[in-house]
């Protein structure tokens, strides 16, 4: 499309960068037909090239409010438009510079800033999340019916193996998964052991996402800065991969090299952890797993951000079915659970109809449990699934419960 | 071969001006149809020829005076043909008429429809301007599909001076199939198969008896007629020809009885009237020879979400349509012939 | 039309008509909101609309058509914005009436091989909720992933299968539609026809002038037994032109026969990654389905014919994946030329087929000219052509550029006894090319049956069919060197 940057925008690298994005563009509306808020609301607003449009018009220097703000915070960031464009349009970056622009501009009302803030004081900070949880747990026999859903039990890790090969890699623990659901990672390394490979367990906080998509690109970078500083050591040593057993983790640290790429002190090290960051799926799928699944019917809901992120598509579906789990058709499986981070919480309306649509999806053939591949999925479907929600690598390795 | 378009349009001036009715005649084969016309009688048969034919771009270009019959053997001759195979209903049948009167034979659920097959035409509308709408391409969405509009528009909109038609190859085989059953049990095979890719290109239901053509390639022909079963007929052409025609039997009259044409959703089941039912095109088209009265037939047309035409037999016959809808087709008809002198109506 | 002076005043009372009918989130009148719709998939012609509508109801759209023609306000309508001639382009005193909340399929009839839907329904999703019956819905424009039946039927979209199953028009068999006076019309139904004139015909490629679709009827047809696609290079655009005419003249009538120049490959290659030779001058794509056996005999036949055309390569789809893969990439092949340059103007010309070589080699002729590339993309087998001029919007004179070569390859596709609009529609893109095509009386006749329905031309005015005082200007600034373009067409 054509544009015509306002001059503040034209010196600055994000608008340079959000003005190549634009400029890729050719308005032809494929991303409308996946994008979920335009399934929902039927808004050209509310779809991908909308949005675009909308921040098209904010770098061309127009006034902008609180109707670029309210369809720009729809936005789940799911990324089926990029999956969807055929001009290869990066509309999470150009989302996150737009974002981060109207939030300079558009003031918020006092509740919405207090919730955001308090998301990201309290998610990307893994002890103050744990304590928080930890206290939640207390007190959950006296919530009613409905919050203590939203409560998890405590479940337990299981033993994490003695670090005794020579080929190493580093599985960082994350913000909220330690807490909910500790028997993941110890999981992927008691499977990595026996192939030969150690994991090494490393407390890291936020990976960042959670900053970066509440438009506070300054605080995602420095999570960024105290992840690399925390690993650097581990990939000085030798470690040949970093594990991101969140999906999404996985596409946030995918994008350090990008986003660091014009610090002069963590450029290269951003670019290199950047590279040796891989998905479970990844690793797993050269090596000979037991067969466990033992024709078990379960549904796998794939994660917008191992699908559209990662471009993982079918990876897990190909090692669960190889190991013998029966998987049952998941109808529109490109559509969003509707967690989507934080989205949970600022946007529940269209949050919970996306999660009444895809549990009606993955439950149409009675599975006896959903597996998915991303800690924000997991925890949101349990809230209102009737059968169990694990994560896949619990499945390769735990024996079946 | 011969241009008469500037002489016809001489005369459709003079009539406009004078606001007199014409009465437009191709080789008169279906005059049946449609109730008597007032007018001077004006004589589109003279203008006639075969203006162009690529049978690579399977277009054919013709005057509409052209015979029928001249149109299909030169179609033939190419190991082409009119998809639609639309009937002649006598052997003076022009291209014009058979346009206007918008006809279609067995093969039309299958290929489409004579409408579906015109890409374009020159007419001359009720002012005498001659306009050439659409074009040779079968792809064209220049301007409303004027030329589309005057398929059945009995010369009430235009006449019609050339016609350029898309034209199909001729099925490299073709066969006729023949079961004994009931009129139910023949819609609902006709259903079933209709959700299959079978090259069915005709069927007919008539006398306890459905016959169905198969049309293509040998190969698929014969493949497919050991999937259905069924009775191979011989001299099937001749069963089809006479049914497109209705020189077959059924569709003799006695004294008082008329033809009608319902069209129905194909998978209406049998209606309850009183005569003889043929059902043809898939379900979808029934012929009923009947003595029933006007009302109880455009009533079980219409309770089936379709409508009825009196085809042959005495009786004035209107349209039974919506009043919005025939209002703004009286209006379209102002549009084209402001003055009202084409095809007027004996009142 | 003639803008207004006391529009404020007009759209205040608009306004507060369109809150009393429709829930505030249908009424869209914030300047920064309006933006977005300024422009559908033709994005060189932008317009601020007055006010946006997007109802969810039939009953809702009546009622914001009878409040605009008292107020004698025009409307717009919009499916999903995806056309690529203008038709959706807002008037800048008008409501733009977005018909995308209408999205309900209201019935797949298996028994009568028929659907019944909503205009806001995405032409694939009506093949995918068909699919579980053993049907789908034959015309497949390239976008139809995103694209609406409503906008399908207004400008009677066609697609890869149109070759073999028809358009729109072939495919439709009822609609009900609400004229500018908020009067509701119901033609044909599942009946294979409708009695009086065939209005389905008129409607379909309208371009929303003639009525506001409400409502379609589509034929729905069986999923064939088997589909499969030949693949074939050639490193001349002429032999790929011939073989065409060669494929059709032995009798055969493929699903679909589709043709990409180099340039398409490349962009459409680097999207799909599904394996097309990036060295050809030309790769065709010919579709064959229907009964197993009967595809089998065609696929050697095809392949036998394209080899002896001068194919350097044949290659069948391995499985339906790749088969699908195939045409991915073609469909995505407009926008994926986004790869190659920041915008594209996309040309619908339709020609002979045996004129192809003739036009593709003026076409590069003309792109050497202008200097400006043209990739290029066309139905074969229809000879319906979609030269794609790939330019840089932000370039001072680039567009004018562009579009100064779009109109001479229009010419051309007239000049050799074709059309100027295959599928895409007239819009407000090739209004001026309509004074080319048709002389005054036949505008005067479009002009006249438009009426017919539609008295008050309130309904997507200034589309499709220009108006003569328009076709006089444009005839005057085509004047070169003291004579006039086409001096046999009538002058007032």
């Amino acid at each position: 499309m054509q544009t015509r940057l306002a001059p503040e925008f034209q010196n600055s690298a994000e608008g340079r960068e959000a003005d190549a994005i634009l400029r890729s563009c050719v308005h032809c509306g494929f991303c409308t037909a996946v994008c979920p808020t335009y399934n929902l609301l039927g808004d050209e607003l509310d779809s991908p090239r909308g949005r675009i449009y909308l921040i098209k018009g904010l770098l061309e220097g127009a006034e902008v409010g609180v109707e670029t703000q309210r369809h720009l915070d729809r936005c789940l960031t799911c990324r089926a438009c990029e999956t969807a464009c055929p001009s290869g349009v990066q509309f999470a970056r150009l989302a996150d510079i737009g974002r981060a622009e109207v939030e300079k501009r558009v003031p918020r009302p006092l509740p919405q800033r207090m919730t955001r803030y308090l998301l990201r004081w309290v998610i990307t900070s893994t002890p103050r999340f744990s304590i928080l949880l930890g206290a939640g747990r207390l007190l959950r026999p006296l919530l009613p019916q409905r919050l203590q859903r939203l409560v998890p039990i405590a479940k337990s890790a299981g033993a994490w193996p003695a670090p005794r090969h020579a080929r190493r890699v580093l599985v960082p623990a994350g913000c909220v998964q330690p807490a909910l659901e500790p028997g993941i990672d110890s999981a992927l390394a008691r499977l990595l052991d026996r192939h030969g490979i150690s994991a090494v367990h490393i407390a890291s906080g936020c990976c960042g996402a959670v900053s970066q998509h509440l438009a506070a690109p300054d605080e995602a970078l420095q999570r960024m800065r105290a992840n690399i500083d925390a690993w650097w050591p581990h990939v000085e040593n030798g470690a040949e991969a970093i594990v991101e057993t969140s999906s999404a983790c996985g596409v946030m640290v995918r994008e350090y090299g990008h986003l660091l790429r014009r610090d002069s002190d963590y450029a290269e090290k951003a670019a290199r952890i950047s590279a040796l960051c891989r998905d479970p799926a990844e690793l797993l799928a050269a090596l000979p797993l037991a067969p466990l699944g033992k024709g078990r019917r379960i549904a796998f809901q794939a994660p917008c951000s191992l699908q559209n992120g990662l471009r993982l598509e079918g990876r897990v579906e190909g090692i669960l079915h190889g190991v013998g789990f029966e998987l049952l058709p998941v109808e529109e499986p490109a559509m969003c659970c509707g967690s989507a981070g934080t989205y949970s919480v600022l946007q529940p309306a269209l949050s919970s109809a996306l999660l009444t649509r895809k549990l009606g999806n993955l439950g149409k053939y009675t599975p006896e449990l959903i597996a998915t591949a991303n800690i924000g999925c997991l925890a949101y479907l349990q809230r209102g699934s009737k059968v169990p929600v694990v994560h896949w690598l619990e499945l390769l390795e735990a024996p079946p419960r | 071969m011969a241009d008469c378009a500037i002489r016809l349009q001489e005369a459709v001036k003079a009539a406009y001006a004078a606001g007199a009715p014409l009465n437009i005649v191709g080789g008169g084969s279906k005059a049946f149809c449609g109730d008597a016309r007032v007018g001077e009688r004006l004589d589109v048969g003279v203008h006639r020829g075969i203006v162009s034919y690529e049978p690579s771009e399977l277009v054919l270009t013709a005057r509409a005076g052209t015979p029928l019959q001249e149109i299909e053997d030169l179609l033939a001759s190419h190991g082409q043909m009119l998809g639609c195979e639309p009937p002649h209903f006598g052997a003076a049948a022009t291209l014009g008429g058979t346009v206007a009167c918008g006809f279609s034979g067995p093969r039309r659920p299958y290929v489409g429809s004579l409408r579906d097959f015109v890409l374009g035409a020159r007419i001359i509308n009720g002012k005498g301007e001659i306009l050439s709408f659409g074009g040779q391409v079968m792809k064209n969405v220049a301007g409303f599909d004027v030329s589309r509009l005057m398929v059945g528009a009995q010369g009430t909109l235009g006449v019609l001076l050339e016609v350029s038609l898309k034209v199909l190859p001729l099925p490299a085989y073709e066969l006729t199939l023949r079961y004994s059953c009931e009129e139910l049990g023949a819609i609902f095979r006709c259903a079933e198969w209709a959700g299959k890719s079978l090259p069915v290109s005709a069927t007919a239901w008539l006398d306890g008896a459905l016959y169905v053509r198969l049309s293509g390639s040998q190969v698929a022909v014969k493949a497919a007629a050991q999937s259905m079963g069924g009775e191979i007929l011989l001299q099937e052409e001749d069963f089809w020809l006479c049914l497109r025609e209705q020189t077959h039997a059924f569709f003799h009259l006695e004294s008082a009885q008329r033809l009608w044409r319902l069209s129905v959703p194909p998978g209406t089941p049998p209606l309850d009237l009183e005569g003889r039912t043929c059902v043809e095109l898939g379900g979808g088209q029934r012929w009923l020879v009947s003595n029933a009265t006007s009302d109880s037939i455009h009533d079980a047309a219409l309770g089936a979400g379709g409508y009825a035409t009196l085809f042959r037999g005495a009786g004035q016959e209107r349209n039974r349509l919506s009043p919005g809808v025939a209002a703004l087709q009286q209006r379209i008809k102002h549009a084209l012939d402001p003055a009202g002198i084409l095809n007027v109506r004996e009142q | 039309m003639v803008l207004i002076n006391n529009w404020p005043d007009l759209r205040q009372e608009l306004l507060e008509g369109l809150h009393r009918l429709l829930p505030a989130a249908s009424v869209i009148s914030k300047r920064e909101a309006l933006r977005p719709y300024e422009c559908d998939g033709l994005t060189a012609y932008r317009q601020l609309p007055g006010v946006v509508c997007l109802p969810y109801t039939v009953e809702q759209v009546q009622a914001v058509l009878r409040l605009c023609h008292q107020l004698n306000v025009p409307v717009v309508p919009r499916g999903a914005g995806t056309g690529l001639s203008g038709g959706a382009l807002p008037h800048e005193q008008g409501v733009l009436l977005g018909l995308a909340r209408l999205d309900r399929i209201i019935e797949i009839d298996s028994l009568n091989r028929c659907a019944v839907v909503q205009p806001g329904v995405r032409n694939l999703a009506l093949s995918e909720a068909a699919k579980p019956y053993g049907f789908y819905y034959a015309p497949d424009p390239s976008s139809q992933i995103a694209c609406t039946i409503g906008g399908n039927v207004a400008e009677n979209s066609g697609g890869v299968h149109c070759l073999k199953y028809g358009l729109t028009v072939h495919n439709v068999i009822g609609l009900k539609i609400l004229t500018m006076q908020g009067e509701l019309l119901e033609i044909g139904g599942k009946t294979l026809d409708a009695p009086g004139y065939d209005l389905l015909a008129v409607l379909c490629g309208s371009e929303g002038l003639l009525g506001v679709v409400v409502e379609v009827t589509v034929r729905l047809l069986p999923l064939p037994e088997r589909a499969q696609v030949v693949l074939a290079a050639f490193d001349d655009v002429a032999l790929a032109g011939e073989a065409v005419g060669r494929i059709l003249s032995a009798g055969i009538i493929p699903a679909g026969m589709e043709m990409m120049d180099n340039l398409a490959i490349r962009a459409t290659e680097d999207f799909v990654h599904a394996g097309y030779p990036v060295e050809a001058a030309a790769i065709l794509l010919v579709e064959l389905d229907g009964e197993n056996r009967e595809v089998s005999e065609q696929i050697f036949q095809v392949r036998q014919l394209l080899l002896t055309a001068g194919a350097t390569e044949v290659h069948t789809a391995r499985d339906e994946a790749e088969r699908l893969l195939f045409w991915k990439g073609r469909k995505a092949a407009f926008p994926a030329v986004g790869r190659l340059a920041p915008d594209y103007y996309c040309m619908d010309g339709t020609i002979p087929r045996r004129r192809l070589s003739e036009v593709l080699a003026r076409i590069a002729e003309l792109s050497r000219e202008y200097d400006l590339p043209v990739a290029n993309v066309f139905h074969a087998g229809d000879g319906n052509l979609h030269p794609l001029i790939l330019y840089d919007a932000n370039q001072p004179g680039e567009l004018a550029r562009t579009e100064a070569l779009g109109g001479r390859i229009l010419q051309l596709c007239i000049e050799v006894g074709g059309t100027i609009t295959g599928e895409h529609g007239v819009g407000v893109e090739k209004i001026d090319q309509m004074c080319v095509q048709f002389h005054s009386a036949e505008l005067a006749q479009f002009h006249a049956l438009r009426a017919a329905f539609d008295p008050s031309g309130l309904l997507n005015p200034g589309k499709a069919v220009p108006t003569l005082h328009r076709c006089a200007e444009f005839g005057r600034m085509h004047v070169h060197a003291g004579q006039l373009p086409h001096p046999e067409l009538e002058r007032f």
